[in-house]
C-alpha cells in the first residue's frame, strides 16, 4: 500500500521520472533507492524527498510552527492511522472531529502533506462509515470529501460518496 | 509557549531534554497524568505544548523537532528517518519492553523484545562510525532515541545486551547534562519503578503476533 500511496504523491507533485522502490521487513517498509546519496527508508521520510524534490516546499508548511504540525500529523498518520483496529478507528474519527471543527486543512489555511497522506490512509476507514456514522463524524467527512476532490490527489482510490444534506435530524453536535 | 510534562511519563524525558540542550523559551508545568490538556483528544496524551498560536503539539518528537528548528538546527533527511523509526519501529517495542518490566514484572524477557530494533540500531552505528547517529554533532535524532531508550539502557538490571557502538554512544549522549537532568526530573531516581503509576494507566500493547492478524489497512 506504502508504494502506492507514494506512486500516487509522485503524480499529484508532477514528478516525471517514477522513483524505483523496494521494502524491507515484515512490515514491508517503502525504501528509496537514490541516486545522490544513501537510501532512505519510511513511508513519511520519502514523502518529505518527494515533496522537496518537486520544490513544493509548501506543502510541509511555511512556519516552524506549522511545519512541526505538518510533522506531528504525519507521524500520527503512520502510526496511529495505518494498521488500525476497529476499536482504534472509532477513536481517531472521534478526535480527528474535534479537530477539524474550525479547520479546514489539518496544519494552517492551505493544504499540507499531512492532508494528502491522511487522506490516503484513512479511505478505509471512510469507506467502512454507514451515511449515520458519516454525519456522526461531520467535520471528518466533510475534510475527506473536500481533500478528495482536490484536483489529481485521489489517482489509486475510489471517490466515497458523501451526503452534504442531513437526513439524519435528531443528532446535535 | 507552555509545555505540560508528568512525572514518570518516559516520553516527557525527550522534551525536558530537548528543551535544555536547544534553550527554548517555554514555561514549564508538572500535571497530573489523568489531566487532559489537549481539547481535541479524548484520551490524556502527555507531554503538550501549547503554541503561541493557541495549537497543541502533542507528539514528543514533534515538540523535540521544532524546539531544535527554533533553535537553527533543522532537522535533516537522516534525522527525519531517526524519527521515523523511532515512531514506528521503537516505540512499540519500548512500550512492550516497560509493560513487562514495570507492570508485570518479567524484566528478565525484556531483552527479546528489544533486540531487533538495538540490532538496527548497533549496525547503523558500528557502520557510519561517526559519535553521534547523524553524524559529529549531537542532532534531535540523537536526544530523541536516547532519551527515549533510556529508562531500558540505564537498568543495569535488565541485562539487554546491546551492541558495543550502542553502547558508547548511549554513554556518550546520556551523559550530557541536558540528559541527566530531564531524567532526574522525570524518574526522581527511581529507575525503571519511577514509570509505575503511569504505565499501569496505559492500556496494554498489543504483542506483535496479534497486531499482524488484526485488520490493517497498510
Amino acid at each position: 500500500m506504502a508504494l502506492r500511496e507514494l506512486s500516487s504523491l509522485e503524480k499529484y507533485l508532477g514528478l516525471k521520472k517514477p522513483n524505483k522502490y523496494s521494502t524491507q521487513g515484515d512490515k514491508k517498509v517503502p525504501v528509496l533507492q537514490s541516486s545522490n546519496g544513501p537510501p532512505l527508508s519510511g513511508l513519511v521520510t520519502i514523502a518529505c524527498h518527494l515533496v522537496k524534490e518537486a520544490k513544493r516546499p509548501e506543502l510541509l508548511g511555511e512556519s516552524a510552527e506549522s511545519r512541526a504540525v505538518v510533522q506531528q500529523w504525519l507521524e500520527y498518520t503512520v502510526t496511529k492511522v495505518n494498521g488500525s483496529t476497529r476499536e482504534d478507528a472509532k477513536a481517531i474519527l472521534k478526535d480527528l472531529n474535534l479537530y477539524l471543527q474550525d479547520k479546514v486543512y489539518l496544519a494552517g489555511n492551505q493544504i499540507s502533506l499531512a492532508d494528502i497522506l491522511l487522506y490516503y490512509q484513512i479511505h478505509p476507514l471512510i469507506l467502512d462509515l454507514s451515511v449515520q456514522e458519516k454525519e456522526q463524524h461531520v467535520n471528518v467527512t466533510r475534510w475527506f470529501d473536500h481533500i478528495q476532490h482536490y484536483p489529481s490527489i485521489q489517482h489509486h482510490l475510489p471517490v466515497i460518496a458523501v451526503l452534504r444534506n442531513r437526513i439524519y435530524t435528531s443528532r446535535h453536535h | 509557549m507552555k509545555l505540560f510534562v508528568s512525572e514518570g511519563n518516559p516520553h516527557c524525558l525527550k522534551v525536558l531534554c530537548a528543551l535544555e540542550v536547544t534553550g527554548a523559551q517555554c514555561d514549564v508545568q508538572f500535571v497530573n497524568h489523568e489531566e487532559r490538556i489537549v481539547p481535541f483528544l479524548n484520551r490524556p496524551t502527555l507531554p503538550a505544548l501549547l503554541l503561541p498560536s493557541g495549537l497543541y503539539l502533542f507528539s514528543s518528537n514533534a515538540i523535540c523537532r521544532y524546539m531544535f528548528e527554533l533553535n537553527g538546527q533543522e532537522s535533516s533527511e537522516l534525522c527525519n528517518q531517526w524519527l521515523e523509526w523511532e515512531a514506528t519501529d521503537l516505540q512499540p517495542a519500548l512500550l512492550q519492553a516497560l509493560h513487562m518490566a514495570v507492570v508485570q514484572g518479567k524484566g528478565s524477557e525484556v531483552s527479546k523484545v528489544l533486540q531487533g530494533p538495538l540490532n538496527v540500531l548497533d549496525q547503523s552505528l558500528s557502520k557510519g562510525n561517526t559519535p553521534y547517529l547523524t553524524g559529529e554533532a549531537v542532532s534531535v535524532a540523537d536526544i530523541v532515541l536516547c532519551t527515549a531508550l533510556y529508562p531500558v539502557l540505564s537498568e543495569s538490571s535488565l541485562a539487554l545486551g546491546e551492541g558495543r557502538s550502542v553502547k558508547a554512544w548511549f554513554d556518550r549522549v546520556a551523559a550530557m547534562h541536558s540528559c541527566q537532568s530531564a531524567a532526574r526530573k522525570v524518574l526522581q531516581g527511581k529507575g525503571l519503578q519511577g514509570m509505575k503509576s503511569y504505565m499501569q494507566r496505559q492500556p496494554a500493547p498489543h504483542s506483535s503476533q496479534c497486531r499482524e492478524t488484526q485488520p490493517c489497512n497498510s
